[in-house]
């Protein structure tokens, strides 16, 4: 093992040297010491809090007032009714806003009975994350993936029934598999994935 | 009913005039026409209305449901696109495809691939072989054909004879895999491939309908992303084309209605899509119209034409396919598609006007009915009314024989009946009044004749004629004055009558004219037996009196005349009648009788002219006795002032006599006090009278100034009082007062003596006459007094009723208004005590 303490030590010893002198150059050598970054579950993790608080900011404070207010209704068909986007909707087009422009982070919807065949889940993945967080709805489910050679860093979080409008809609849609969805049930989850250069 | 008469034309009918029956033939059209017209446009109107707003509401569910079934089916070929872009295989190979040059920017073009597409452009059989054959080719060729497709999911054969081109590009545009080689080999900066790639994220594209060259035909695509196995990004685009008119006419197609209904695809810009009439490709003809039935939501219009090239108003329902518009050019806001329903105007307002025609022949049969049954109601309703008028007629001419028979059970039959009735009544009244009128003749010409031996009976001459001076009838005694012979027949002229000269038929004429002009003037009186006063001088008036003397000369008679007016009978000139009196006898007694009281006259003036002047001469002798036996100067010479006093009386009193006062002292009037001449009056009349019994009351309204002479006036005065004192024969009550009124001072002069008779009230102011014994009055007091007073501008009238005492008015003209001093005139408060004198 001496070579290795001999390693040990001229690297403690070149540390300490160039720390002494690095001294007089340090704003030219000024990294950060964490400079591999954040990990991917925290960006998840942030990600999935900004995307709950808009979401639920947009569902009580402005869909849920309007309706109550008379002012305007959510609808599917928002563009052709004049109305305001469902929540999901709203979640789902922001995604793919953040997807067009460019910066590799996507997030979608995905659920065990869409309404849409579209955002059922893709992969075997997702597909299991899916029945883990309808048993664990708490446990996100994380996870590395590949499109052949690319890798991405998948992070699945529960998406509950959080608003009566979830449950109107789900429940009534004429292309909707589930019409018994109740209150804080987990409905599906949102799928984040960021790629990994 | 009534017997024929031989009746009379009717009147001749003047103008237009409308008889009864053409009157209610056209009220009854009247009533059934306009309402008719008017419940047909209204119904007309409002029939037109609700086949537009029932077609409206048909057209855009027709147009909801169509848009439904097209979006289904887009929906269905984007579902089938998706499976294909969803297979593993595909998947893989594209993911292998981009991994191969992971370095290289997505969608752009590969260097080595540019020699490749030179080879893909020529054909080279070898990358044809490469592409066509590939095994992502043989997939596609299985999915198109059905063999890897679930039972469900078969394609339909009309979607896979409209597929003109299916094909596959990896993430750089590049063709990878196709059935055909038609497709070009890069793709990249299409629109469409754009449109799906997004930027890496993948979006459903649909192409708007257009030309493609390599199929020759109008075409809409349909470019799938193919996402890799994580669904995180696009690694390629599958991409379909399909003929539009291929694949829609068998849904829109067979959705016909009518002759000219039917169900259109169009998009936004107008261009269709599909339509059983109009080509694929081209736009709507009217180019206003794609915005008024391109809304988001289903509706419908009238619009003014109907896009098929008619310019007529058209209704027209419409509505979006939802899903499909999401899509198309990558984005609702990119364009969206719409069913569009229509049917010819001409077609769809077909039934409200087959209505309308119908409509107006039940209108023209109903209007011919009317006219029909107008025409015979008229006719029952009229017929029993000429009956009457027939009736009405003949009962007119007293002709009506029967009893009018009409048996219409209303009030015509109550009418006729009527008619009965007082044709009955009718004839009982006349033939009472046949009788009476031959009753009443025989008694008019019993009174006639009886009237005409009472007129040929009576002496007096008796005339009547018309104002055309023709002679109507004379009786007997007319006849034996102007000598006629009895059988003159009348009648005649009254200038033939010929014992009236010449001058009395104008007179009589000229009467006539007077008379038939002006209203009846009063007939002249006889005045030729009033008294006159041979000293007055002859006023005017006289003269024309005199001439005025109703007298007819007729031979040596004088006949006095006298008119009578006839009232007239309606329809005969107004008759006037002339009754001659024989006075030829009566005006020669007259004037014997007038020269008797002439010289009666004389002697009465002789003895009043005496009693006047005896009295001062009496007075005269005594004072000259007394002057004779007087030995005091003083006294003689009071005695001989009395003489005088007494002489210039009786001068004066002769001087009254002849007049010479007027003649002399007309312009010699000065003012004079009244109440101070009548006091002088009645101190005078002390002496001439005895008046111890006499009560005098005086009631003075104050100094009334009148103009005249004092002297004249005092005698004027002096007679009225004379004359009351010897009415009242020395015991009674003379009242004087005296009142000014509108400048007129009027005296009165009241006694309680008997009062004069009514026949000779109309004489007291004759001279000479009296009342009196012979000597006691000359009948010249009131005649003087009278004169005077006018000559002063005045009048005097005598009021008396017998038994009741007399009272003088004399009226003289006020020269002063003498300022009041108090009231004029207070009958409580007379100014001057009534001071009962005796002397």
């Amino acid at each position: 093992m001496d070579p290795v303490r001999t390693a040990l030590g001229a690297a403690a010893v070149t540390f300490v040297i160039g720390s002494l002198v690095g001294t007089p150059f340090a704003p030219l050598a000024k990294e950060p010491p964490g400079v591999q970054g954040i990990s991917p579950e925290k960006v998840a993790d942030y990600v999935y809090a900004i995307l709950q608080a808009d979401r639920t900011i947009y569902t009580t404070q402005v869909v849920m007032r309007m309706q109550e207010k008379g002012i305007v209704k959510a609808s599917e068909h928002w563009e052709q009714d004049n109305a305001l986007p469902l929540p999901a909707q709203f979640l789902q087009h922001s995604g793919r806003l953040v997807a067009e422009s460019g910066r590799g982070i996507r997030y979608r919807l995905i659920g065990r009975s869409p309404i849409y065949q579209r955002n059922a889940p893709a992969t075997d993945f997702e597909r299991n994350a899916l029945d883990a967080l309808t048993r664990q709805p708490d446990q996100p489910v994380r996870g590395l993936v590949t499109s052949g050679k690319k890798q991405f860093f998948q992070a699945i979080y529960a998406d509950r029934a959080v608003s009566p409008t979830c449950l109107t809609c789900h429940n009534s849609h004429p292309l909707s598999p589930k019409r018994d969805f109740k209150l804080n049930d987990v409905m599906g989850a949102i799928a984040i994935t960021i790629p990994l250069e | 009913m009534i017997t024929p008469q031989p009746a009379q034309p009717p009147l001749v009918q003047q103008g237009t005039r409308w008889g009864l029956k053409t009157k209610l033939i056209l009220s009854m059209l009247f009533v059934g026409v306009v309402p008719l017209v008017v419940g047909l446009g209204m119904a007309f109107w409002q029939g037109s209305q609700e086949i537009r707003d029932v077609n409206g509401e048909s057209f855009k569910a027709l147009a909801t449901e169509a848009a439904r079934n097209l979006d289904l089916l887009v929906a269905d070929e984007v579902a089938r696109t998706a499976h294909i872009a969803n297979d593993p295989l595909v998947i893989r190979e594209l993911e292998r495809r981009r991994d191969a040059h992971p370095t290289h920017p997505a969608n752009g073009p590969l260097p080595i691939d540019t020699d490749t597409e030179a080879r893909w452009v020529a054909r080279d059989p070898g990358i044809v072989t490469q592409i066509n054959g590939s095994p992502l080719a043989s997939l596609l060729q299985e999915y198109y054909t059905g063999t890897r497709n679930t039972s469900d999911q078969l394609l339909p054969q009309v979607v896979r004879s409209a597929t003109k081109m299916l094909f596959l590009t990896d993430i750089h545009g590049t063709l990878v895999a196709s059935m055909t080689t038609k497709p070009g080999y890069r793709h990249s900066q299409t629109p469409w491939w754009q449109g799906a790639y997004n930027k890496g994220v993948g979006k459903l594209y649909i192409e708007d309908v257009h030309f493609n060259t390599q199929t020759d035909a109008y075409v809409f695509t349909i470019s799938m992303p193919v996402m890799d196995n994580l669904r995180y990004e696009v690694v390629g685009v599958l991409h379909r084309v399909i003929d539009a008119k291929e694949f829609f006419a068998p849904s829109t197609h067979v959705i016909r209605f009518g002759k000219t209904g039917h169900v259109m695809l169009i998009d936004n810009r107008g261009i269709v899509i599909s339509c059983p009439i109009l080509p694929t490709g081209i736009a709507l003809s009217d180019k206003r119209l794609a915005p008024l039935i391109t809304p988001l939501q289903p509706g419908w219009v009238e619009a003014s034409s109907d896009g098929h090239g008619g310019q007529t108003e058209s209704i027209i329902g419409f509505a979006p396919l939802p899903e499909t518009s999401r899509a198309t050019n990558g984005w609702l806001g990119g364009g969206s598609w719409h069913s569009f329903v229509w049917q010819s105007s001409d077609e769809l307002f077909a039934p409200i006007q087959h209505l309308f025609i119908w409509m107006i022949v039940f209108g023209s049969v109903a209007i011919a009915l009317l006219v029909v049954l107008g025409y015979v109601a008229a006719s029952r309703i009229v017929r029993p009314v000429r009956t009457l008028q027939l009736a009405a007629q003949a009962i007119g001419r007293g002709e009506l024989r029967t009893t009018i028979d009409i048996r219409t059970g209303d009030e015509l039959q109550d009418l006729a009946d009527e008619f009965n009735r007082m044709n009955t009544q009718l004839e009982a009244a006349f033939a009472g009044l046949t009788d009476q009128v031959t009753l009443k003749t025989q008694e008019v010409t019993y009174l006639q004749r009886s009237t005409d031996q009472i007129l040929d009976a009576v002496p007096t001459p008796i005339i009547l004629l018309n104002t055309l001076d023709s002679v109507q009838y004379m009786n007997h005694a007319a006849r034996a004055a102007f000598h006629l012979a009895p059988e003159t027949a009348l009648p005649f002229s009254l200038a033939t009558l010929r014992p009236l000269s010449a001058i009395v038929q104008t007179h009589v004429q000229q009467n006539l004219s007077e008379k038939g002009s002006g209203p009846p003037a009063p007939l002249p009186q006889n005045q030729g037996t009033e008294p006159r006063d041979p000293l007055a001088p002859a006023s005017g008036r006289e003269p024309a009196q005199a001439n005025s003397r109703s007298e007819l000369q007729i031979g040596p008679r004088t006949y006095h005349y006298q008119w009578f007016r006839l009232p007239s009978r309606p329809g005969v000139d107004p008759r006037i009648g002339l009754v001659l009196r024989d006075t030829t006898d009566e005006s020669r007694m007259q004037d014997q009788l007038i020269q008797a009281e002439k010289s009666g006259s004389l002697g009465v003036l002789t003895a009043g002219i005496g009693h006047e002047l005896n009295n001062p001469l009496f007075g005269i002798v005594g004072l000259g006795e007394a002057i004779l036996d007087e030995t005091d100067l003083s006294r003689a010479q009071a005695h001989a002032r009395d003489i005088v006093a007494q002489g210039q009386r009786m001068a004066a009193i002769i001087r009254d006599f002849t007049g010479i006062a007027t003649r002399e002292r007309t312009n010699q009037r000065i003012p004079v006090c009244l109440e101070e001449t009548i006091d002088l009056a009645l101190a005078a009349m002390h002496t001439a009278a005895d008046m111890r019994q006499i009560t005098i009351e005086k009631l003075f309204t104050g100094n009334t100034m009148v103009l005249a002479h004092p002297d004249q006036l005092r005698q004027a005065v002096m007679n009225l009082f004379m004359n009351a004192v010897q009415a009242m024969k020395g015991s009674g009550t003379l009242r004087v007062s005296t009142t000014v009124t509108d400048q007129l001072a009027t005296t009165e002069i009241s006694d309680t003596g008997p009062g004069i008779a009514p026949q000779h009230l109309a004489k007291i102011f004759d001279p000479f006459f009296t009342t009196k014994e012979q000597g006691e009055g000359s009948g010249l007091g009131l005649t003087v007094a009278r004169r005077i007073i006018r000559t002063f501008g005045g009048d005097l009238r005598i009021d008396s009723r017998e038994g009741q005492g007399t009272t003088c008015l004399m009226t003289l003209p006020a020269i002063l208004p003498a300022p009041p001093k108090e009231d004029l005139w207070t009958p409580s408060a007379p100014r001057s005590e009534p001071q009962p004198s005796r002397s």
